[in-house]
């Protein structure tokens, strides 16, 4: 494993037992509730479940479909916060 | 209505569940959702940090799944737990993100109504247990709990019966006109008509209506809790015809009788009336007795009420004697009124914030709350006893905003009755779309005295923020005159009310007016 990828592990672990990834996937949600991207995403699944038909779309068939559009579409602000609070919290508890 | 694609997916999940629900399969599903999925407590949090990664590649990410017939962890996107999953035959996974189960024989995730029930129980749990851990260090904008979790609504048998035996439908469309509705004027009421027109258009106060939620208890039918529920049906039904709100002036008659007549009344008065009626209806409510008023929990005093602190300073001293009253709107004094108004540098603290410039030397609204909150000296002949000197002694005073209520309306004092003269004062106060209160808060007049000049503006606060949303218009003269109200529909779309006649109107037609009763909503919402 390369150096980053085990700082974003580490990073990870520490998230989780604090319990801040939790809190962090909350907030998340909430703005991308608050600024529509729920909404849009919604209905792009739809648009893609007519496509290929109600009997034979799978998650995965959607998860192809929207995610490229979906990270695209997360507003800088929601980016910029998540970065903020993920930053102060990993000031907090350097070790 | 449920979604097409959840009717179609049968409840009892796929036929390859089955070989898994034996022995004690629940307790053992409970046991993985416990542990990897929603840990609730710092003990299981820990172990999932240490343990949740591919037995493969070692990471982390990448759609993390567990395989549910032995300890095996891999991920999804590199197909790992698939690799899995075809040699051992284990045909079952679970998502450690979203407790999602898949099945690698119909390769789909699947909808099985037990396994759903012990997922949703478990999650609730886990919720539940972070709620009420307190946590080492909190910084100042993350909350300790996350609370109860969010679920979407879903609609009970009763409501899915009622449904199909209603079938006719609504459409909120972004240019529907549902909500707007005129008001016939039945003489010289249009300060009341201007009233209601910005309150049915108050989106926590619709909210309450439409959803029913006022009980009445009151015995006879002079409710106005009830009228007013009423009035929401009305402006909300789709009739495009104006409303005749005659029980309603006849029950404002009833309940204020220092309005009653066909005389021209002043709307701000209504206004305070109409709440304190609607205040004192709905405690009946609540059961709570007349004589707690600070413990009201009524929707007036959950919508409208803020806190407004008032020190008095000691000269000699310099003790502080604090206290907060309770307060539903703030009356503002404007230039060219007999009281002095405060000589203001032009821009400084508020002006900058709020977006509004100086340049045509107008008054603003910051200007006028700045100088509601300034400190005022009170003068040899106001002396106060202080309780630190024992003694009378000169003093400042001065008003600050403890706790904001999420309506805040801002009353422009244009009428003047002092003894001398009777007169409208018509200056004009330019007002912000978006307003920020952080200035005039109680807490940083205190980061100011301490030495804290330049506050840090935190980016991400946004207790404060108030976004524009009714403007009450006085035309005319003290004699004779006439309101009107602008309200905002759908976010950006504004129109005028002039009793029973609604136009659209344009941003600048509002901001351009004269402004009298400006009534501004938080633009976000925190839970208790």
């Amino acid at each position: 494993m390369s150096k980053e990828s085990r700082m974003k592990a580490t990073i990870n672990q520490k998230l989780t037992e604090m319990g801040e990834r939790e809190r962090l996937k909350e907030l998340l949600r909430a703005k991308l509730t608050e600024c529509g991207w729920k909404d849009q995403m919604k209905a792009h699944c739809k648009e893609v479940i007519k496509e290929k038909g109600l009997e034979h779309v799978t998650v995965e068939d959607l998860m192809v479909e929207i995610t490229p559009k979906g990270r695209a579409l997360v507003p800088d602000s929601v980016k910029k916060e998540l970065l903020h609070r993920i930053r102060a919290f990993l000031a907090q508890h350097a070790t | 209505i449920p979604d097409a694609l959840t009717t179609t997916m049968s409840p009892a999940g796929c036929p390859h569940v089955n070989s898994f629900k034996v022995d004690n399969w629940k307790q053992n599903l409970r046991v993985i959702y416990q542990c990897f999925v929603w840990s609730g407590s710092a003990e299981t949090r820990k172990r999932k940090a240490k343990s949740c990664i591919c037995h493969m590649c070692g990471a982390h990410l990448n759609r993390l799944h567990s395989c549910l017939y032995c300890v095996f962890f891999a991920c999804f996107a590199k197909k790992h737990i698939h690799e899995h999953a075809k040699s051992k035959r284990h045909n079952l996974a679970i998502d450690l993100l979203y407790g999602g189960i898949y099945c690698f024989m119909c390769q789909d995730y699947i909808y099985d109504k037990d396994m759903e029930q012990i997922a949703k129980e478990e999650q609730r749990k886990a919720w539940k247990l972070q709620g009420t851990t307190a946590l080492p260090t909190c910084s100042r904008t993350t909350r300790c709990g996350i609370g109860e979790k969010y679920s979407t609504w879903e609609p009970t048998k009763r409501e899915l019966e009622l449904l199909r035996h209603n079938p006719k439908r609504r459409r909120i469309t972004s240019n529907c006109t549902i909500g707007l509705r005129g008001l016939i004027n039945l003489g010289n009421t249009c300060f009341m008509n201007c009233i209601v027109q910005a309150l049915t258009h108050t989106p926590l106060l619709r909210d309450f209506f439409l959803s029913d939620r006022h009980k009445c208890e009151m015995q006879s039918n002079s409710c106005l809790v009830c009228e007013m529920s009423q009035l929401f049906q009305e402006f909300y039904s789709g009739h495009r015809s104006p409303h005749i709100p005659f029980r309603l002036l006849h029950l404002v008659w009833t309940h204020a009788r220092h309005l009653a007549g066909y005389e021209q009344q002043d709307a701000h008065e209504f206004l305070i009336a109409a709440l304190d009626v609607l205040h004192r209806h709905c405690k009946d409510d609540n059961g709570k007795k007349a004589n707690n008023p600070n413990h009201c929990n009524c929707i007036i005093d959950q919508i409208f009420t803020g806190g407004l602190q008032s020190d008095v300073t000691c000269q000699v001293c310099h003790g502080v004697s604090t206290t907060i009253d309770p307060f539903w709107d703030i009356s503002l004094d404007l230039p060219g009124s007999s009281t002095p108004f405060w000589p203001l540098s032009p821009g400084g603290d508020g002006s900058a914030l709020n977006g509004e410039s100086h340049t045509t030397g107008a008054t603003t609204l910051t200007d006028c709350l700045r100088r509601f909150t300034r400190p005022e000296h009170l003068g040899s002949s106001a002396k106060i006893k202080c309780s630190g000197c024992h003694s009378y002694q000169e003093s400042t005073k001065q008003l600050t905003m403890k706790k904001l209520p999420i309506v805040a309306c801002f009353h422009l004092k244009r009428f003047e009755h002092s003894a001398k003269l009777r007169r409208k004062i018509t200056t004009y106060v330019s007002f912000p779309l978006e307003l920020d209160m952080t200035p005039f808060m109680a807490s940083s007049k205190e980061s100011r005295m301490n030495g804290q000049y330049q506050q840090t503006v935190d980016p991400f606060n946004n207790d404060n923020k108030y976004s524009l949303f009714a403007v009450v218009n006085h035309q005319g003269t003290l004699e004779s005159g006439h309101y009107t109200t602008f309200i905002r529909q759908h976010k950006d779309q504004w129109f005028k009310c002039d009793d029973a006649i609604i136009t659209k109107a344009s941003i600048k037609d509002v901001l351009d007016s004269e402004g009298y009763l400006l009534f501004y909503h938080k633009q976000f919402l925190e839970y208790e």
